[in-house]
Formats: structure tokens, sequence, C-alpha cells
């Protein structure tokens, strides 16, 4: 086997026009196979006057309708379980999986064969090989192996890369550190979050994971493996490198990596998709280096068909010569953002929950925390920011007035009020976390009030 | 005979990726062909091996289509 730094050499590294003409290829052949599978999704493109020989080039994309999650969730009560998206027959799966359910609403339904995943390990391959994991290496998976799809295409890239894996489902946080620790691990697998909850217990449990095994750490299912200082704690705490992934259940896999020379931001696997980017109020493209509206079309999960998704991510696209490891995939500098609706009004200021995120982790003494919003006197917005410092010869008081003075300082003046939590009181998660705590009664974005209990 | 493949991009195989897409296809047909006649551990690693060399294909710019009806 060639020693390369590319999981697909010819096309991790392919010229612009070259890689224009293969995504070309590739949509029209999805399109005549979604047109001739999907009645569903043929009306769509057929109502929109689409055909697979009318596409010539890539500007013909933006001919096809854009696809929202409420247009699957529709589909899906009409038509149970799946809703009129399948290519094949059910008989042809062999995997169900579904939504994690975070954002409070149904989950959405999904079914794959055995060549779709193979697929989907194919693209964590791109992933782990671009940011150095190699067959000689041991890779612990810390997740739940149920039914959200999480790491599942991971663990099958482990596999094919020749890499001996270890499945941590099942397991409470210390068993995993011990068995980790104990099986020599070289690279393991999480949430930003569950990493620094890994880390935290190693620490309670007296172990060293700066001086132990472990050299690569593989983040996904959070915005926070891009946030520079969460990203820098996780590598401080650990000893070990860290890369940002990001993929959707929609789509089984990941759809953008970081390579080994940590760009700060994730390279788009562009032979398996397109991404646009849109402004989410009017759906036009925007250019490199501004922000918008991830718009997915794949061309690997013949099962499911997906064209021009709307994921309510919020991303912005650099090129890809702004890395020097030689792709030309272009790059989500930042990885993702944010979520369309994640931003928060707050008197006036948009709050993301990243940027505060991305203060409070540069205190590394902060533990956990949490972002709460609740209504004062009946009529005004507050936000508090709650932290966990655990360490009792921490200048708390201090570090409080730092942090207020540091959100005020990128909000705009915006007052926050940062608070000290009692250590261990602030949930934690396995999963995707959520440090959101939105209680107002009256909601500043919306000018509404909300239903008293 | 093998270095004259061309895959969809234009270029040309190199021989020893040329002897995967000949795998592929010949397994590919195999399948087809004599899926009634073969035992259920051979249909079904034929299969599994199957979709692990699509991928291969896919990779190439073959452009291997689905495979559905086969059972992968």
């Amino acid at each position: 086997m060639n020693d390369t730094p590319y999981w697909n050499p010819r096309h991790e590294t392919m010229p612009r026009d070259q890689l224009d003409a293969l995504q070309t290829r590739k949509l029209r052949n999805l399109v005549e196979w979604t047109d001739a599978q999907v009645p569903w999704q043929s009306k769509r493109l057929r109502d929109s006057g689409v055909t697979a020989d009318q596409i010539e080039s890539l500007a013909d994309l933006r001919r096809i309708p854009l696809m929202t999650r409420d247009d699957w969730m529709q589909g899906q009560l009409e038509s149970p379980p799946y809703g009129p998206i399948l290519a094949a027959s059910p008989e042809s799966a062999i995997r169900y999986h579904m939504t994690s359910g975070t954002t409070g609403k149904t989950p959405i339904r999904v079914l794959d064969s055995m060549k779709d995943w193979e697929w989907i390990a194919e693209m964590w391959c791109y992933g782990l090989w671009g940011f150095g994991v190699r067959p000689q290496d041991v890779l612990f998976v810390a997740f739940g192996y149920a039914t959200f799809i999480g790491f599942w295409g991971l663990h099958y890239a482990g596999e094919k890369m020749g890499c001996l894996v270890l499945p941590g489902g099942a397991m409470a946080t210390d068993a995993r550190v011990k068995t980790l620790v104990e099986m020599g691990a070289t690279v393991v697998a999480s949430t930003p979050t569950y990493a620094l909850r890994m880390a935290q217990e190693a620490k309670a449990l007296g172990i060293d994971l700066v001086d132990g095994p472990v050299k690569r750490l593989i983040l996904s299912g959070e915005p926070a493996g891009s946030i520079p200082a969460t990203k820098k704690l996780i590598e401080e705490m650990w000893g070990a490198k860290a890369a940002d992934t990001a993929g959707m259940t929609e789509l089984g896999t990941i759809m953008v990596f970081e390579c080994a020379e940590q760009p700060g931001g994730t390279h788009i696997i562009e032979d398996h998709y397109i991404e646009e980017v849109l402004d989410p109020e009017s759906g036009e493209p925007v250019g490199y280096d501004e922000l918008g509206e991830r718009v997915v079309t794949s061309f690997g999960r013949g099962f499911i068909p997906v064209l021009r998704y709307r994921t309510r991510d919020l991303v912005i696209r650099v090129p890809g010569t702004t890395c020097p490891c030689g792709r030309t995939f272009d790059i989500y500098d930042g990885g993702i953002r944010g979520r369309v609706d994640d931003m928060k009004l707050v008197r006036g200021t948009n709050v993301y929950p990243r940027a505060v995120e991305a203060i409070v982790r540069e205190h590394a003494e902060i533990d956990e925390f949490q972002i709460h919003l609740y209504t004062a006197e009946g009529i005004r917005d507050e936000i508090e920011v709650r932290v966990e410092i655990p360490d009792p010869k921490v200048d708390a008081a201090r570090m409080l007035a730092d942090i207020e003075k540091e959100l005020a300082d990128s909000h705009e003046g915006l007052r926050f009020e940062v608070t000290q939590a009692e250590a261990g009181s602030l949930p934690r998660f396995e999963l995707k976390a959520k440090r959101l705590l939105d209680e107002r009664t009256v909601i500043g974005t919306e000018g509404e009030r909300r239903a008293q209990a | 005979m093998t270095h004259q493949m061309q895959n969809h991009m234009g270029d040309e195989l190199t021989e020893a990726e040329a002897e995967l897409v000949h795998c592929y296809r010949h397994l590919a047909r195999t399948l087809e062909m004599y899926d009634d006649e073969l035992s259920p551990f051979e249909a079904r690693n034929g299969l599994k091996a199957l979709a692990a060399l699509w991928q291969v294909m896919n990779g190439l710019d073959m452009d291997p289509g689905q495979v559905y009806h086969l059972g992968a």
C-alpha cells in the first residue's frame, strides 16, 4: 500500500476544473436515479423543469428545488415510517437509524443497504486517514452504539483501515477512561464535550492522560471541535492532537473533516458532496469568507437521495489552498459555526452559544458551564452564564468578573451575569451537549409572551 | 490490454486499478447470473465483497451505478 497522506489521492488533489466536471457528472447521475426511483422527488424535480439530460454544469444545480427538514418530516408523517424518500425497497436495507432528537422534534428515520454502509465508512476513512490514523492504531470509540448514527460509521472505517477498534458502548465514564488507557488506545473518538468529561474523570482517578498512549482525538457531534479555546483545552488535557469532523443522520456519515495540518477548519469531501453556502434569508449564494447556511447534495447514499438539503448549519467557506496539505477540497473555516436557529436576541444584541463558549473555555479552570436566559421583573431579558470552578484555590470572584467583562466586550457591551455553580451541579453530556437553557417568559427575539405554566 | 482502461474523467487507469475494475465487473456479473445457484455463504460473502469493491469503482470514477437489485 502506498504511503500517502490522502485516502483517495486522485480526488483529494484534483484541480478545481476537474472537480467541477466530476461533480457535474455525478449530479446528472443522481438526478437520473432520483427521477426514476423516487416519485415524490421526481415530481418536485419535474415541477421545477429539471431532468438529468439538462444538467450541463454546476450552475444547473440552482434549478433544483431546495429541500427542508420540514419537507422530510411532512413526508414521514404522511407515509410512515420513512416517508416517500426511499429509492430502493426496504427489503434491501440492512440497518435502521434515526436522528438524536436533541431538537425535541420527531426524529428522522433512515435506512441503508450493505453498499451504502460501505460508503458511510468510506467517508469516515477520508477523515481518519487524513488526520494521520493508520492501520497500526488502536481506536477507542466512546459512544453509546444505539439508534443514533453517531460514530457507527467511524467504527467500521477503523475496521476497514485495519485498526484495532475498541467499542466503548454501555460503559460509565470511569470505565471508559480506565479501559482506553489499559488497552493502549492511540486514537479516541467522542464529542468535544465528552472528551473534556473523560479528561476530568481521568484527573479525578489520578490517571495522567498527557503521558498516556492517546495521540489523536477525533471529535464530532458539536461545533466545539473547531472552537479554538475548547480545542486547545482538550488537546492540553489529553496531550494529543484533536481533529474536528461533522456529519448528519440525513447523510448517514460525515461530510467534512480536519486534516493533519489542522488549518482551523474542516475540508469538504467534495468528490462525494456538493456543498453550497446560501444566505439563509434570501437563498442567494454567498462568497468565500462570508457566513451562510450549508446546503448539501450527496452522491453517496443511493437509498435516500439527498438533493439540495437545507441543513440550517452556519459556515464560512474558504479555498482549499488556504491549507498547506495539498488537498484542493475547500474548507469550512472554523467548522460548523452554529445553527441558523441558535442565535438568541437579548436586549437587541445577537448572542450565539458558540461565541460564549469560545470565551468561557479560555479559562481552563472551568469544568462545565450553562447559558441561562430568563425574564426579569416580567419584562426584561437577562442572560446569565453559570460556571463550575471546582478548584478552591482559584480566585473565583476575579474570574467571574473577568468573564463578565470579556463577554460584554465581545457583545456590544451587553451585560452578562456570570455566576458560580456548585461543582458537579450542571448537566453533563455524552452526545450533543445542550448548554443553553431558555426560560424567558417574554421572548425578546419574537416579542411574544410564552404561556405561563 | 488493462493499460488502456480509462475512467469517466478521461484518465488512464494503472494496471493495478484496471485489475480491480475487472474484479468488480466479474463479481457483479457472477452474482447476477448465478444467484440461484449460489449457497448462502457464497452469495452473501459475494455481495459483501461487491459492496466494498463498489467503493473502488466509485473512487476511480468508473460510475458503477446502483446495486440494490443485486441485494447490496
